[in-house]
């Protein structure tokens, strides 16, 4: 993937295919390493379904035998010196969360790109399920999304998925040096 | 062409060769597995610096008849017997891809 964007939406969509009820995405930067981090309440996986989960032929899609999202994932991050890590539990059923580190400053190290894009297309998707989104930049700004509160200030008949919903939600994500 | 008629005339060397009569059609090379995925054409010589697991898995996605390593790479350990497994024509060269893609481009 050529920005962490892409991998984000590809890997999110494992957590809304879990049944969860709430996802998390955060991008943490501090001391040189970018940390993403997402983080659900759906089914979980058993360990021995964890354990091969990298693995490019492990995959729940029956439509072809090959699952790309948290492989690419893992090589993106582990090109830059970085590592993911996957916990997931579903005996209790605490959900699964994926942790991947990137140290920001190698040459490998692909941009965050268009995280409000993905962000709007993952809830243009799945609007009721509860997203909380936050990235925490390195210079000290940040931005954050959570798409319960949006849903009580708009009342429960307003779907989040409005066009202009989706507008002003993406327009919330963008750091202020890249307002209009 | 197939696959092993353009591995001899390349002086490849073969990692594995499980579909050795595949026709070659058209060559790509890229490293970026995301880009190469949705670009890649079926009966491709892929050119590539990439070794883990993941190459033999795009090359399953696109169905390229053959990979090829180029500047020395070698597989990471198992990729190899993954790719025997899966059908995968694996091959290596010394040469860099821009050489090894004019090569490709002359004999096809």
């Amino acid at each position: 993937m050529k920005e962490l964007s892409l991998n984000i939406l590809d890997v999110a969509k494992n957590s809304v295919k879990a049944g969860a009820s709430r996802i998390v995405i955060r991008i943490e930067e501090a001391d040189g390493w970018r940390t993403l981090s997402i983080i659900d309440n759906g089914c979980g996986m058993p360990p021995e379904f964890v354990a091969t989960v990298t693995d490019p032929f492990t995959t729940t899609r029956t439509t072809r035998p090959v699952g790309m999202g948290l492989p690419l994932l893992k090589l993106a991050a582990e090109q830059t010196g970085g590592d993911l890590q996957i916990e997931s539990s579903v005996v209790p059923p605490t959900g699964t969360t994926v942790r991947a580190r990137f140290k920001i400053d190698h040459l490998d190290c692909v941009p965050v790109g268009d995280y409000a894009g993905s962000v709007v297309t993952l809830i243009q998707g799945s609007p009721d399920i509860d997203w909380l989104f936050v990235y925490n930049r390195e210079d000290g700004k940040s931005v954050s999304l959570d798409t319960a509160e949006v849903r009580q200030i708009l009342g429960p008949e307003v779907p989040l998925n409005l066009p202009d919903v989706l507008m002003w939600m993406e327009g919330a994500l963008q750091f202020e040096t890249e307002q209009q | 062409m197939t696959v092993k008629e353009l591995a001899e005339g390349l002086a490849l060397e073969c990692v594995c060769m499980p579909e050795p009569d595949r026709e070659v059609e058209g060559g790509y090379t890229g490293d970026l597995l995301s880009w190469v995925m949705g670009r890649a054409q079926a009966g491709d010589a892929w050119i590539t610096i990439m070794s883990n697991q993941n190459i033999v898995a795009v090359a399953t996605l696109t169905d390229v008849a053959l990979i090829i390593l180029a500047e020395d790479v070698r597989p990471d350990p198992g990729v190899a017997e993954l790719a025997e497994r899966k059908g995968i024509n694996l091959f290596r060269s010394p040469e860099a891809a821009f050489p090894l893609c004019a090569k490709v481009a002359a004999l096809l």
